[in-house]
């Protein structure tokens, strides 16, 4: 059953990807779908939801430091940065 | 000895009381844990990075012109199967059921081979098409080069994971069989299947 919605979510990502929408839109709604996949996949096949709360609090922890690592680096990405990169 | 004991029973009667297990798990399963959450950041890293050389290049290629999204597609619709039949096996394991598990085991490395086998070709049409880590037909060289790395990285996890569940699967089948080892094992190919998760959402689709 799990699987099922597994299959769904990643219809819907699919979907998405083609979808002719607004880049920052489908960004954050890839999130969002990718998100409820590793939730559904760390709570019901890696057993997280039977484990203490101790546990699944430090499970956290890659995730808040990717959201720090990634809000401090990605800003500087905007404004004229292309200076950092070779075009060929 | 005696020290030992005395030790024990002062760390006890302290305020912190120690000794309880906050995790409440065994030692095994907690060290897969702590491994799987720093090797989450490493993918975490490598997905930043991509985006850092993604949004500071002129221009991206578009996968779904460069890459063969049906093949991309079947290899996450392979991956997430493995996984469901994967936590059917530490089911049966969990069960006490030796032979079921090594079936699910089976199947599950079986899936993993197949998703080693399409990504091989997809590097090799990806090469033969000449992509480089520092050249490629399409664009900037950070497209192929970021490409090579997350995909090289999550594929030799995926060989480490078939390599793993083999020897439980053989273990097991030895009757050398735990219900903690399947589970572990288990944890470790999961962990394969959400950063694919991530690769798929964030490489493939955006």
């Amino acid at each position: 059953m799990t699987w099922v919605w597994l299959l769904v979510l990643t219809a819907l990502a699919l979907g998405l990807g083609y979808a002719p929408i607004n880049e920052r839109l489908k960004a954050f709604l890839l999130v969002c779908t990718t998100l409820a996949k590793i939730l559904v996949i760390a709570a019901v096949f890696m057993h997280l939801r039977y484990e203490r709360l101790n546990l699944i609090m430090i499970t956290f922890a890659p995730l808040i430091l990717a959201v720090i690592l990634f809000s401090f680096t990605f800003p500087e990405t905007f404004g004229s940065a292309t200076h950092l990169i070779r075009v060929r | 000895m005696d020290s030992t004991v005395a030790e024990q029973q002062r760390i006890l009667d302290s305020d912190w009381g120690g000794g309880r297990s906050p995790f409440g798990t065994s030692w095994s399963k907690f060290m897969m844990w702590i491994f799987i959450i720093s090797d989450a950041l490493t993918f975490a890293a490598f997905l930043i990075t991509y985006g850092f050389m993604r949004n500071i290049s002129p221009a991206w290629p578009k996968q779904t012109e460069v890459f063969n999204m049906v093949l991309i597609t079947f290899m996450t619709f392979d991956l997430i199967s493995s996984s469901a039949v994967m936590a059917m096996a530490v089911g049966a394991a969990r069960a006490g059921n030796p032979k079921l598990a090594v079936k699910f085991l089976g199947l599950t490395i079986l899936g993993g081979l197949i998703f080693l086998g399409c990504q091989a070709f997809e590097w090799t049409h990806f090469i033969e098409e000449g992509a480089t880590l520092t050249h490629n037909p399409w664009g900037v060289a950070q497209f192929a080069a970021s490409f090579f790395v997350i995909t090289g990285f999550h594929g030799f996890h995926v060989f480490s994971g078939v390599t793993i569940l083999a020897i439980v699967a053989i273990r097991a089948a030895m009757g050398k069989y735990s219900a903690d080892g399947v589970e572990n094992a288990g944890l470790y190919w999961h962990f394969v299947d959400v950063v694919w998760v991530f690769v798929f959402a964030f490489f493939y689709l955006l």
